[in-house]
């Protein structure tokens, strides 16, 4: 009974897929419609392909939800450390959104130092890792020594932030 | 009312283990062997493999002693989830093994000996390897 | 001959040492992500696409190759001492491989699995070396019309072949287009599908596409996932085989590395087919049928040849068309245009030392991972301690720190996790990656082809397959849509011939 009920859930989802596939190409012919051809170049005007595409999603949308109403089911991507015998973790997920988040809205105030540091640490955490000494000591080095690396190796300069003029 | 014994597949996890039947016999109590892994690397040569979890289940039934297995994934230290079936099965005695460890490990890893020789309640018996 | 004088000069090249400590850091890092859980060659090219901002091209082509093969190599290791496969070229070694290991014959499964793939990598990119300009004196005359039909083909077969379903490959496909479309167009100057947003009007950095679907997409999707019992490892010395496992070996290999080549030049979805096909072809030819199952060595050789001559095979089409056939290429092919090359047949007249120290440094490649490999195995099984929490984590923050320092823009950021948002949902609802990967940066080109052949033929449709070579690549392409299904067809039809109990309720059925 809860496997019938997990794959009709499983279905209703798997419609909002069409769903979405639909939704992106409208986008794409709306979009498309309002470029302005111009002829001189040739045949093909930056229409023709936005709208193939726009084509090829809305069909699709629509054979993806004809092959769901039929019962086809789209195959979770299995691999060697994922174990799709319990759901989506979303709380683990959440978690690392958040120092994902944490570090965009972090970068440019505080500097990739202490952003990526924060990254770091939240991800760990968020992954179950609670040696909390380590972890902070571990992101603080990597942080720093990715700053510099990008400084100095790659000439590329990221934020300093906070610790302008000490790095 | 219990002994509980940390198995870890290494040296001091023997000694251990060793020490533990003796006790066991000693008090005729039953012997609790507990083998955790927090599980977060594929590979953790802390958790024993099935054949070397049934080679002890054999060693303690040789010994004739009654026992139990308990071997937990649950993300949590080993120290922790020692201690925490202690306190379940009102322990009457904890075997560890021990280890040589540098201050600095001890900063960065943390010990997990140290955490149950200054959290249990109930007596410690700590082990060394064979050199 | 000519293309053996190049090849001496790239050898000249790769001997450079700068360049030989970057081939040596590719082959080390391919190893180690091979044997890691959850990284693929794909994943560690696109996140460090961000070295292509200050490395010379010969140097990170060299580096990327060197990862390519090491992967292949890693792979094996896994496999063989855990049974879980570290890349899915490496699916079937593990069917053997861990069967050996089990019954104490690890050290003979990682021998012939590293000694078949140094003489796969070798001789495939002997071949390599031997066909690219062969194949570039028939491109060279390819015009608009041609190109335009091979990428169809790539996209065609790229979403027919790979994955269970088809109408989910397509989507897969139409979203790579999708997002390949977002920015100017180069001949309107018209913004597309930008939304008003500055950021976009240049398009979506191909660090933040290829980072956010294959590191922060994948990522998620394990950390959602994660498996939580330790795997049991089986313990093993140095890589090592008799004289009795070199019997059995040889042919394989060769077998496997005939195999593999030319299933890797053609956008068949890499290395899974080809591995498999080795697999059964050994399984048929053996003298030892009755170890198949329970630790045949030709089982671990042919497929680990096979898997590196795919490899080298995949190359091809790629330095020669500008065609991807994998992901790892796909992304490979993003980094050439990161540079500004566009690979094609002119890239071996315009950068021959880049092509050219790139084969050669394959070839060095591979004899720095056949001595890293034999000995080291079991150096490599430790990095499997590591904790999962490090390995996800650093992920995110390699994929961060690259998406941003691409544009030095936080905008780029929130681009990568919507990015992962859509790499997690189509990993979720089995939507396959490698048709969006290759749809994004194949897409814009292929228009540019369509246009100009449009262009040449004064708008008749006709315009698309007036040349022989085009027609010869549309017929294929009818071939590669029909053929599977009708084949499928006639098997179903055989089969329920075959079962009485079927035709008995026809019968029933039809009264």
């Amino acid at each position: 009974m809860s496997t019938s009920s997990t794959s009709v859930k499983q279905g209703r989802s798997e419609l909002g897929v069409a769903l979405l596939l639909l939704v992106l190409g409208g986008w794409a012919v709306i979009d498309a419609l309002r470029l302005q051809e111009l002829a001189i170049r040739g045949p093909i005007g930056p229409k023709t392909v936005p709208l193939v595409v726009g084509g090829l999603l809305v069909l699709t949308a629509v054979l993806l939800a004809i092959d769901v109403l039929r019962g086809g089911r789209g195959e979770q991507e299995a691999g060697e450390d994922v174990d799709l015998g319990h759901g989506s973790d979303f709380k683990t997920l959440g978690l690392l959104v958040a120092a994902f988040v944490a570090n965009a809205l972090l970068i440019e105030r505080l500097g990739w130092p202490v952003s990526g540091a924060v990254l770091f640490f939240g991800t760990t955490y968020a992954l179950g890792s609670r040696h909390f000494i380590r972890n902070a000591i571990i992101s603080i080095v990597l942080s720093v020594s990715t700053w510099y690396l990008f400084y100095l190796g790659l000439d590329i300069k990221l934020p300093a932030g906070i610790l302008k003029g000490i790095l | 009312m219990a002994i509980i014994v940390g198995y870890v597949p290494t040296p001091e996890g023997m000694a251990a283990l060793d020490s533990a039947i003796e006790e066991a016999q000693h008090r005729h109590q039953r012997l609790v062997v507990v083998n955790s892994s927090r599980g977060e690397s594929l590979v953790d040569p802390r958790f024993a493999t099935g054949a070397e979890w049934h080679s002890v289940d054999q060693r303690l039934a040789d010994a004739g002693v009654d026992h139990e297995l308990v071997q937990l994934v649950e993300g949590k230290d080993a120290a922790e989830q020692i201690l925490a079936l202690a306190n379940d099965l009102n322990a009457e005695l904890i075997v560890i093994g021990l280890r040589r460890r540098t201050p600095v490990g001890k900063l960065i890893m943390g010990s997990q000996a140290q955490t149950i020789l200054l959290q249990a309640e109930c007596p410690v018996l700590a082990v060394k390897g064979k050199a | 001959m000519d293309a053996l004088s190049e090849l001496m000069n790239g050898f000249a090249t790769a001997a450079h040492p700068t360049n030989l400590l970057y081939a040596f850091l590719g082959v080390l890092l391919g190893t180690a992500i091979g044997v890691l859980p959850g990284i693929g060659p794909a994943m560690t090219i696109a996140l460090l696409l961000p070295l292509t901002y200050s490395l010379e091209p010969t140097q990170a082509f060299i580096m990327f190759a060197g990862i390519y093969y090491g992967g292949m190599y890693g792979g094996s290791t896994t496999s063989i001492l855990l049974n879980t496969p570290g890349e899915s070229a490496s699916v079937v070694t593990a069917i053997e491989g861990n069967q050996m290991a089990k019954r104490g014959r690890a050290a003979a499964a990682l021998a012939t699995a590293a000694i078949g793939s140094f003489i796969a990598g070798t001789i495939g990119t002997l071949c390599l070396a031997l066909v690219a300009p062969q194949i570039v004196k028939l491109a060279i005359k390819m015009g608009a019309p041609d190109y335009f039909a091979v990428m169809v083909l790539a996209f065609i077969a790229v979403t027919t072949v790979l994955g269970a379903s088809k109408v989910r490959g397509l989507a897969a496909l139409a979203i790579g287009l999708l997002i390949g479309l977002i920015g100017i167009d180069p001949t309107s100057g018209q913004q597309r599908l930008t939304l008003g947003i500055p950021e976009l009007a240049d398009g979506i950095d191909v660090v933040v596409v290829a980072v956010g679907l294959f590191a922060v997409g994948e990522a998620l999707w394990i950390a959602a996932h994660l498996r939580r019992t330790p795997a049991d490892i089986i313990s093993v010395g140095a890589a090592r085989m008799t004289r009795e496992d070199w019997r059995r070996s040889w042919k394989p290999w060769l077998r496997g590395t005939a195999i593999g080549f030319p299933f890797g030049a053609v956008p068949a979805g890499g290395a899974e087919i080809p591995t498999f096909l080795s697999y059964v072809t050994e399984k048929k030819l053996t003298k030892h049928p009755e170890e198949f199952g329970k630790g045949a060595i030709e089982g671990v050789a042919g497929p680990e040849a096979t898997n590196n001559a795919s490899a080298a095979g995949g190359l091809v089409p790629l330095l020669t068309l500008g065609i991807p056939t994998t992901a790892t290429a796909a992304v490979m092919l993003g980094a050439f245009q990161g540079y500004g090359i566009q690979p094609g047949p002119r890239l071996l007249q315009t950068q021959p030392e880049l092509v050219w120290g790139l084969v050669a440094s394959l070839f060095i490649g591979n004899v720095i991972l056949l001595a890293l490999n034999l000995p080291l195995a079991p150096m490599w099984a430790k990095l499997l301690r590591i904790p999962r929490p490090y390995l996800y984590a650093g992920i995110l923050f390699f994929a961060s720190i690259g998406a941003y320092a691409a544009n030095l823009s936080t905008f780029d950021l929130w681009l990568l996790l919507l990015l992962g948002a859509l790499g997690f949902g189509m990993r979720r609802y089995g939507l396959p990656v490698v048709p969006a990967i290759i749809g994004i940066i194949l897409g814009p080109t292929a228009e540019e082809q369509l246009r100009r052949a449009l262009q040449i033929s004064d708008g008749a449709v006709s315009g698309l397959y007036n040349t022989w070579f085009s027609k010869v690549v549309y017929a294929v392409i009818v071939l590669v849509l029909v053929v599977p299904p009708i084949v499928g067809r006639i098997r179903e039809r055989r089969a329920s011939r075959e079962t009485p109990e079927l035709q008995h309720s026809d019968r029933t059925g039809g009264q």
